[in-house]
């Protein structure tokens, strides 16, 4: 599988990310079983957060089998010192290793927020000190709020290293300010800060829970994913050919294999491909960034 | 409102910025927007269809109020945008006047007499120097099931109207086309491979088969509109054919009049 560099963390990561989060869904013979499974494909770089279920106890086993072949990305939604320091901690545990590979703000949502991470007493200050004692190697951030959120957060944090926001034709189809990742793509790209792109299988929000309730939801993502190899490969390619560095799978473990067989065929998109899977999606409704809990 | 990608391509190389632009065919206002968004000093849209043209002024007009774009310049219509409702073979705008012609998706929907007297007409308009952009779709592949529905539209136009709604020309045909009526060939470039229909798509066309159907003779036009529904229904979405981007000028000195035309 074709990889590229992370930023300038130094690793060449998959051009596909395996979402762990669809661990959490499998008992952990199943979970054991999908992670051989993604690595087989030659996959990389995992992603994992203390919020989904208990993926992270989940890929432990397998992780610390492989500890080697994995670039291992967890995350904290904690804003304050101390509480991000606990959650490193809890999840460090959790996983059962000595060190997160890259370790993210998770979920930025909010200016207020931004300020208190990147203040006297912040998050990042946490993060610093567990790089510094070699508990974490980089600091990434995780948004699928307003792009232009994510852009003061590279201005204001110099040692951001990763960025993960979403992009899908669906987004990419919208001018208006709040749809632009692109730019934040763009901005990352000219700062050398590894990309990682989100919700790129999103076909858009469910129906509202009255009419369909959760359980009764047929996948376990908290957007509607596309669905059809062949619908997961558009979108696969999509996302890859845009100059991320990374797309990461869907949370479903059923859209698993499907995502892995896009990414290991990947050889690119023509910008006229890029433009029709736009087109085709212009008038769609994007579960991005609207819905901004998960 | 959102510029589809198909239009910001096709403008990128040309001198939009400051220019008095031709949107020939207005359709709902995608190109309008465009052309304002990338700074155009004036834009006439013009279009015989009346729904289309309240469409483009409620889309694009200032109803829609001033913002500024990422790029910074201005996409409120202002005093910028004229909507002309319109035959486009008799342009009601003087010999010369604009700088900057757009057709996007105008020439399917012309038949070959309709389009040759459209050609001429923009010819007549253009200042001497001035660019035109042709953006359409080439003849659908043979195994295109959309060519089915397409094929019942045109049926139905033939019965009601004694003409075809939809006639796909390729790009050399239209590229042989304006250069023969005095245009300099510019560039071609592929807008969209494959072209996607979505499902909207396919139900408009086959409410414009149903439109023509009424107007069919006897029992025929009910068993094209049903054929339609049918297959828009059975198709729902397919990705297939191309839609390329022609853009041409008009050689600077040669006016009309010097060519010696009528």
């Amino acid at each position: 599988m074709e990889t590229r560099p992370l930023g300038k963390t130094g690793h060449d990561s998959t051009v596909m990310t395996f979402g762990a989060i669809a661990l959490n869904w499998l008992e952990q013979e199943g979970a054991n079983q999908m992670v051989e499974h993604v690595l087989e494909y030659g996959v990389n770089h995992f992603d994992v957060a203390p919020t989904y279920g208990d993926a992270e106890l989940k890929l432990g086993p397998k992780l610390r089998q492989h500890r080697e072949e994995i670039f291992l990305g967890c995350k904290t939604g904690k804003r304050d010192y101390e509480g991000a320091w606990k959650r490193l901690e809890q999840s460090l545990d959790r996983l059962g290793v000595e060190k997160i590979d890259l370790y993210q703000v998770h979920g930025l949502e909010y200016d207020e927020e931004l300020d208190e991470i990147t203040g006297d007493g912040g998050a990042l200050e946490a993060f610093r000190e567990a790089k510094a004692e070699g508990l974490i190697d980089h600091i990434g951030l995780t948004s699928h709020s307003r792009p232009n959120l994510i852009l003061d957060a590279i201005d204001r944090i110099d040692d951001l290293e990763s960025v993960m926001f979403p992009l899908n034709p669906v987004v990419a189809g919208k001018d208006d300010d709040t749809h632009d990742y692109e730019a934040v793509l763009r901005r990352a790209n000219e700062e050398n800060i590894g990309t990682l792109g989100i919700k790129a299988f999103a076909a858009g929000s469910w129906p509202d829970t009255d009419d369909v309730p959760e359980r009764d939801r047929p996948f376990c993502n908290w957007y509607r994913p596309v669905c059809s190899p062949d619908e997961i490969r558009d979108r696969f390619d999509f996302a890859a050919s845009q100059g991320l560095t990374s797309v990461v799978s869907a949370g479903d473990p059923k859209l698993v294999t499907m995502i892995l067989e896009a990414a290991a065929d990947y050889d690119g998109l023509d910008e006229a491909a890029q433009r029709s899977l736009i087109e085709a999606a212009r008038h769609d409704d994007s579960p991005v960034p609207e819905q901004l809990h998960h | 409102m959102d510029v589809p990608r198909t239009v910001t391509v096709a403008l990128a190389d040309r001198p939009v910025e400051g220019s008095r632009c031709l949107e020939a065919g207005a359709g709902v206002g995608s190109t309008t927007a465009g052309l304002l968004d990338a700074g155009a000093n004036r834009v006439y849209a013009i279009t015989n269809d009346r729904g289309h043209a309240q469409s483009t002024r409620e889309r694009v007009g200032p109803e829609r109020g001033q913002s500024a774009a990422a790029n910074g310049k201005r996409s409120g219509a202002d005093d910028r945008l004229a909507v002309l409702e319109a035959d486009l073979r008799a342009i009601p705008l003087p010999d010369e006047s604009v700088d900057l012609i757009t057709a996007h998706g105008l020439c399917n929907v012309l038949d070959p007499p309709a389009l040759s007297r459209i050609v001429d007409e923009l010819h007549r308009v253009a200042a001497p120097g001035s660019h035109l952009i042709v953006d359409d779709y080439d003849p659908l592949p043979d195994d295109a099931a959309v060519r089915d529905l397409f094929a019942v539209e045109n049926a139905a136009s033939e019965l009601a109207t004694g003409r075809s709604a939809l006639t796909f020309y390729p790009s050399s045909f239209l590229r042989d086309l304006f250069v023969g009526e005095g245009w300099a060939f510019d560039r071609e470039r592929t807008l969209l491979d494959p072209v996607p229909w979505t499902a909207s798509h396919l139900s408009a066309h086959a409410d414009a088969a149903a439109s023509f159907a009424v107007n069919c003779p006897d029992d025929v036009g009910e068993l094209l509109a049903a054929n339609a529904d049918r297959l828009a229904a059975e198709i729902d979405t397919e990705s297939a054919g191309r839609m390329y981007s022609l853009a041409f000028r008009v050689p600077t000195g040669q006016s009309r009049r010097r060519q010696g035309r009528p």
